[in-house]
């Protein structure tokens, strides 16, 4: 044990030794100087702000501002007719499924019809249809409470040619957003 | 009207030989009505006892409101200006009726007119049979100018009701226009004259309808957001709410004064119902799931004509007015709407619509006879009779914007009542 011991010691002497003669045969200059500018360093960008959520958008939201988007889309119908098309069904789930998410809002369901009819018939028609989408949402599961309808017949077209193209989009169940 | 059928066919007669007789002078309409020639009444120009410039434009005035008027009547007709320069001139206090015999007058209407008290204008009205060479009428009136084309307009009534007419030119017609914005109520003379604005709501006020007595008219307006029935007094500025469930709408009151039907979905199905005329004790009297609109009473108040589509489309019925032996009276189209009962019984017009166009009709009842009273590729709507039952009013698409226009019974005379914005849903009040 004292013998293993004695000659690592004698190796780590000659170790030493071999190493500061080494050191001293070879003196090489100091490596150049590194120059005086500092390395360019890629600063992180800031964390992205927190992301509002869908229900935060709505709640910024005034009626006017979510009125004037129309989340509730338009529904159209046939001259003279009040049943909803297939066009309208897929309308309508649409509304459904946004009218579920924002289980706070109530909307006023309104009947337009064309001018073609009179006066008095379009009131009762607009009235119907206005009814129709009612019963569809309905259907869909969206509460009456949260539901009201009111008829304007032919008195407030969005469209003012006198062509199909204009007849079909008075032809309408228009959905206002009447609180949230 | 049934008065008039008694007066002899010898007079007819006699009138058709006077136009041919005259033809070579002058062009003479003579339009036959059931058989009865109009009655000629001469007017020359009134009498003006002052050389004040507002005297004689009032004289203008007042000469052509009762030119006007007697013109609408169909009850008379006017001798042409000519005539009158072939007789020595109109001395009011010596009328020779000889003269006026000779020129075909059988009526002779003179005016005298003068400064009143206090810038007012004095206007004395006097009607002559000129047959009977004898004094029938005459009236005094004293107003400042504005007012005397009411008198002028009175006394043309005075007319009417000697000849055992019911008189017309006080009549006024509501409608709703846009003209300041969005549809309000609006007031008129039947010709056409005041265009006065009744309703400040800054919404939606519609359908409006006098009452018998013209001191109430009944509308829908959505002032409170909804729909609602009202019974408004212009006069005396109070407006009240008769219904105000659901979408309630196309009122009209019943000739005997006492009741108001109307349409209204309160329910939750458009149907008729009737109150009193104060708007209590509502009662529905009709029951199915089809659209049951625009009541219209019977001059004896016991039946009401209005609109279903039970039968698929929108026809004219009839019903007791308690809602019982209801039945079809229209046939033969797909679109038939809003009847309005003749103030005699005999006819309902209401309109139909083909390809797009609405036109006024008007079904004789008793002869089952249908006329169609305007041809135009418009659409023409809401008719109302006047009181007299000789022209009804209703709105016209024809210009391009809807406006208001009176049409006689048998589709003469054409005149247009409006101008200003859109106009539209007249009715015409019974005095």
């Amino acid at each position: 044990m004292k013998k293993s011991l004695c000659l690592s010691l004698a190796f780590l002497l000659t170790f030493l030794l071999l190493a500061a003669c080494k050191a001293k045969v070879k003196e090489v200059p100091p490596p150049p100087q590194a120059k005086e500018q500092p390395k360019v360093e890629k600063v992180p960008p800031p964390p992205p702000p927190p992301l509002p959520t869908e229900e935060e958008i709505f709640r910024a939201k005034t009626l006017e501002q979510l009125n004037r988007e129309q989340p509730i889309k338009m529904v159209f119908f046939d001259y003279d007719k009040y049943f909803i098309r297939e066009d309208a069904k897929q309308a309508l789930s649409a509304n459904a499924s946004w009218l579920n998410k924002f289980k706070s809002v109530r909307v006023l369901i309104e009947g337009h019809c064309d001018e073609r009819g009179t006066e008095d018939y379009n009131l009762a028609l607009g009235e119907k249809r206005a009814k129709s989408a009612y019963d569809y949402l309905l259907s869909l599961g969206i509460a009456d409470a949260r539901m009201q309808t009111i008829s304007y017949g032919k008195s407030q077209p969005i469209a003012s040619g006198h062509d199909e193209a204009s007849w079909q989009r008075n032809r309408r169940a228009q959905f206002t957003i009447i609180a949230k | 009207m049934k008065q008039r059928i008694i007066i002899p066919a010898l007079f007819v007669f006699l009138s058709l030989a006077a136009a041919l007789a005259l033809r070579p002078q002058q062009e003479v309409v003579i339009t036959i009505k059931d058989g009865m020639p109009m009655i000629p009444v001469a007017l020359p120009d009134f009498i003006i006892r002052s050389s004040s410039a507002p005297v004689q434009a009032a004289a203008a005035e007042i000469h052509k409101v009762l030119s006007d008027d007697l013109k609408y009547s169909r009850v008379f007709q006017l001798l042409p200006k000519s005539y009158y320069g072939y007789i020595s001139a109109l001395d009011p206090d010596k009328i020779v009726f000889k003269d006026w015999e000779s020129i075909q007058a059988k009526y002779l209407l003179t005016g005298v007119l003068s400064p009143g008290e206090s810038g007012t204008i004095q206007f004395e009205a006097k009607f002559h049979d000129v047959k009977g060479e004898r004094f029938m009428i005459g009236k005094k009136y004293e107003a400042a100018a504005r007012a005397l084309r009411r008198a002028a307009h009175e006394f043309a009534d005075e007319i009417l009701k000697a000849f055992g007419e019911r008189p017309i030119f006080m009549t006024r017609i509501v409608f709703v226009s846009d003209r300041d914005g969005n549809d309000e109520l609006y007031m008129m003379d039947y010709d056409g004259e005041n265009q006065t604005r009744l309703t400040f709501n800054k919404v939606i006020d519609y359908m409006p309808a006098w009452s018998m007595d013209g001191q109430a008219i009944a509308y829908t307006s959505y002032r409170r957001g909804n729909p609602d029935l009202y019974l408004f007094r212009p006069f005396e500025g109070k407006n009240t709410a008769v219904a105000a469930k659901g979408t309630n709408f196309a009122p009209s009151f019943s000739p005997d004064g006492k009741k108001l039907a109307f349409c209204s979905s309160l329910d939750g199905n458009a149907e008729i119902y009737v109150v009193q005329s104060d708007g209590t004790d509502i009662r529905r009297l009709t029951f199915n799931k089809s659209i049951d609109i625009s009541p219209s009473w019977s001059p004896t108040s016991r039946e009401i004509a209005f609109t279903s589509d039970r039968s698929g489309s929108p026809q004219v019925y009839i019903m007791d007015a308690e809602g019982s032996n209801v039945r079809r009276v229209s046939f033969g189209g797909t679109y038939h709407d809003q009847p309005a009962w003749s103030p005699a019984g005999d006819q309902i017009a209401y309109v139909s619509r083909v390809d797009q166009v609405i036109d006024l009709y008007v079904l004789n009842l008793r002869s089952s006879q249908i006329i169609k009273l305007t041809e135009s590729n418009a659409i023409n709507e809401s008719p109302a009779w006047s009181p007299d039952g000789r022209h009804l009013v209703f709105s016209s698409s024809l210009p391009g914007t809807n406006q208001i226009y009176t049409i006689d019974y048998d589709g003469a005379n054409l005149r247009r009542l409006t101008s200003k914005g859109n106009n539209k849903l007249p009715d015409w009040s019974r005095r």
